[in-house]
């Protein structure tokens, strides 16, 4: 038993996360939102050669070869920098599900080297992401995994999330490769781990604003009502990370109830980006009821990523059949049923 | 990170469920905020220690097994499985041991740790004045140093188990022209000393859970002081962090409270809201959040990490969640609520539960101190 991440994880973690502090600040969010595309081959380009598409790609196929906990690392970074480019689904999701249903090193390999880009289709989600320029769509029916090249368009739908690219799917179609279950739980935790950073960066944005607007001749941050908003959301973020470690063990093992783990980290994550981004807009004054203002963008990449891979109900309807239902062995000695 | 029980921890965990089995008494005790009740806790206490199970992390020297924070965390899990007794001796065991640890002489060590960790003595602690809650700095009780001896003139209030408890531990001015955080010392007392004088305070559930303490001219050797004289702040600081931090409440309390939740949620379901409903099932997830951060933070200790003003976090979370935790309970019980026993004739647990939660957000630095704490230590916003 040994719940912490270990050094090695904490230093890939931190080297992305100055990475991208460098290279994908906000300047870069605000001129990606003056894209047509929202997506920049350069970015896309340095993720790759950070080795993050690679992340968790075997050795074999050209990659690192970690763990889920290890892209949970990197997902929370990806959302702490607002990265909108499809890395998460191509290589925090998509890759794990393409290594465990065997026979795809050549996708794998292509993966590794950023030539390919995955985008993800489940009954869940009315629409599909970056559906445009990927190379292949990983979808789920009722009870199977396809894979399929993508072909022709789709219509564009316009998310409040402006760096957000939001398709309406077709019937992807294509060969089933596995069981569609995992598809789900993978994507709810990678988008778990995303809120983690996107909380954890409206917390620091709200923090250094509190610090430098002075009203009444002092910091904001002086004030008290204002420092309890903030340490509410601090607590909050605070136990949901663990939440989110404990669910990419348990998926990543193929736990008995790896389920209920994704759907309470889903919950756990989403519940503390979005009260966070309401403190910090408070926090901000009108400043943080504006376009010009960075806090914006993490903010309602917040809102998007809690509805979707299943919403508030859907994911509690989940904790309601194992923990009410009675599937779920729950009380002391049961911390890791 | 590696979330499996060893098999070394498992063999554990079945030692002390089969203690815990053949020992919990099967008759839920008294409360033990009432005489009668803490006579029967302290009981309690000595039969836990009679199985060695007083303070299992301690070193084998002071009664305990030298085990570690995870095989605490077993320990906990199963004597709150079993439904065990409340710890008359959490006092010491978890707030003033620690400090022993950390400050006190050798002499002190031997003097207390082992008496303490059999329950033989069971401590109150005395910070708060009347004048002094929260601004715990404000404190004006002295210890006039007299030789070999302090001499102690003032008044405490609020202290748990203090009623019918044997020792007591607390901040005094030993230099009675300081101010504030400086000239205060930490020192130990005898409850039963002359001119200590106890008035038991109801609680909010009518039993006299705390008390006021008077001191008249209180005789204490000066062996009796924990470090250096004017030393206290500190030491109490510490002695407050491991108050909020890792031991004071155990995750294993709020799962089995949850469960216990859950366990009433179906037996009311029909009649039950759908916001019920909801705040169960946060009830759950809130005590595994507990529970997974507690693991982490007691991993982390073991790898030679520290706890600091991370602590105040643990302390909101797990006060809030019980409150809330109790709030849904009292309304799942509709009418009966408010029932201090109900039909079966046994008392009613979660109107009590929910009555002691309501002093969780109060007790052990408020609420709205830890929120300070963590926007000044852990944010960085100015004073
Ligand atoms: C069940 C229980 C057991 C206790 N056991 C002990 C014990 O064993 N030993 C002991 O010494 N004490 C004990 N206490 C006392 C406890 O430590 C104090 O109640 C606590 O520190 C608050 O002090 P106070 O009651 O004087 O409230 P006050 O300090 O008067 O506070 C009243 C309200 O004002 C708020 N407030 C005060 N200052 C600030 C500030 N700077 N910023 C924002 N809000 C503020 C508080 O948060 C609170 O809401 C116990 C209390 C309870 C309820």
């Amino acid at each position: 038993m040994d719940f912490t991440i270990s050094d090695d994880q904490a230093t890939l973690a931190q080297g992305v996360r100055d990475y991208l502090a460098g290279v994908h600040g906000p300047e870069v969010l605000r001129e990606l939102d003056a894209e047509e595309s929202r997506r920049s081959d350069a970015v896309w380009q340095g993720l790759v050669e950070m080795g993050l598409s690679g992340l968790l790609v075997p050795e074999a196929q050209g990659g690192l070869g970690l763990s889920l906990l290890d892209g949970v690392g990197i997902a929370i970074e990806l959302g702490r920098a607002g990265v909108a480019e499809p890395i998460a689904d191509t290589a925090l999701v998509a890759a794990p599900l393409l290594v465990a249903a065997g026979g795809q090193d050549a996708l794998l390999e292509r993966i590794a080297t950023g030539s390919a880009k995955i985008a993800l289709q489940h009954p869940v989600n009315p629409w599909t992401a970056d559906l445009d320029t990927a190379s292949h769509v990983l979808s789920a029916d009722s009870d199977a995994l396809l894979l399929a090249e993508r072909s022709g368009t789709a219509r564009l739908l316009d998310s409040v999330d402006p760096l957000r690219r939001l398709f309406v799917p077709a019937s992807a179609g294509g060969a089933a490769i596995g069981t569609s279950g995992a598809l789900l739980d993978h994507a709810a935790l990678i988008a778990a781990a995303q809120q983690i950073g996107i909380a954890e960066a409206m917390l620091a944005q709200a923090t250094d604003y509190a610090k430098t607007r002075t009203q009444f001749g002092q910091p904001i941050g002086s004030f008290q009502a204002v420092k309890h908003h903030l340490a509410s959301a601090a607590v909050k973020i605070a136990f949901a990370r663990p939440v989110v470690q404990r669910a990419a063990v348990s998926l990543g093992e193929g736990a008995a109830h790896a389920a209920v783990h994704a759907s309470h980290a889903k919950l756990a994550a989403s519940d503390a980006a979005w009260a966070t981004a309401e403190t910090a807009t408070q926090v901000h004054g009108a400043m943080g009821y504006t376009y010009e203002v960075d806090l914006h963008f993490w903010m309602k990449r917040a809102w998007a990523l809690a509805s979707a891979w299943g919403d508030r109900a859907f994911h509690l309807a989940r904790i309601d059949a194992a923990v009410i239902g009675g599937t779920l062995p729950i009380g002391p000695g049961h911390s890791f049923a | 990170m590696d979330l499996a029980y060893t098999p070394e921890q498992q063999a554990f965990r079945a030692e002390v469920r089969a203690w815990m089995e053949a020992n919990v008494p099967r008759e839920p005790l008294l409360t033990l905020e009432c005489e009668q009740g803490y006579r029967q806790h302290v009981e309690w206490e000595r039969k836990l220690a009679s199985g060695n199970w007083g303070m299992v992390t301690w070193s084998e020297a002071y009664g305990g097994r030298g085990l570690d924070l995870i095989q605490w965390l077993i320990f906990e899990e199963e004597y709150y499985r079993a439904g065990a007794p409340l710890r008359a001796n959490q006092n010491g065991i978890f707030l003033l041991g620690p400090t022993i640890m950390e400050f006190g002489t050798d002499e002190q060590k031997a003097r207390f740790l082992t008496p303490m960790a059999r329950g033989e003595v069971i401590w109150a602690q005395a910070w708060s004045e009347p004048n002094a809650g929260s601004d715990m700095a404000a404190i004006t009780s002295k210890a006039i140093r007299d030789g070999d001896h302090y001499v102690i003139t003032g008044q405490k209030t609020w202290s748990s188990r203090a009623s019918f408890a044997d020792w007591g531990f607390g901040l005094f001015r030993t230099d009675p022209d300081s101010k504030r955080h400086k000239g205060l010392s930490f020192i130990l007392f005898d409850l039963n000393a002359p001119g200590v004088t106890r008035r038991p305070i109801r609680q909010l559930h009518g039993d006299p859970g705390f008390a006021e303490l008077f001191f008249d001219e209180v005789r204490v050797p000066v062996a009796n002081r924990i470090a250096g004289e004017g030393e206290g702040w500190n030491v109490a600081m510490a002695t407050a962090g491991f108050e909020r931090g890792l031991m004071l409440r155990s995750p294993a309390r709020f799962q089995a409270a949850a469960a216990r939740l859950v366990s009433l949620f179906r037996a009311h379901e029909a009649k039950a809201s759908p916001a019920a409903r909801e705040q169960v099932m946060q009830a759950w997830m809130d005590a595994q959040a507990y529970a997974y951060n507690t693991y982490a933070v007691a991993s982390q200790i073991m790898a030679g990490g520290h706890i600091g003003a991370e602590a105040s976090l643990n302390k909101i979370f797990w006060s809030e969640l019980d409150r809330a935790m109790h709030r849904t309970a009292m309304q799942l019980l509709g009418a009966a609520a408010e029932l201090r026993h109900l039909n079966d004739g046994g008392l009613n647990g979660w109107l009590e539960g929910y009555i002691f939660s309501l002093s969780g957000p109060i007790y052990a630095g408020s609420n709205e101190i830890q929120r300070n704490i963590i926007a000044e230590r852990l944010l960085g916003l100015p004073r």
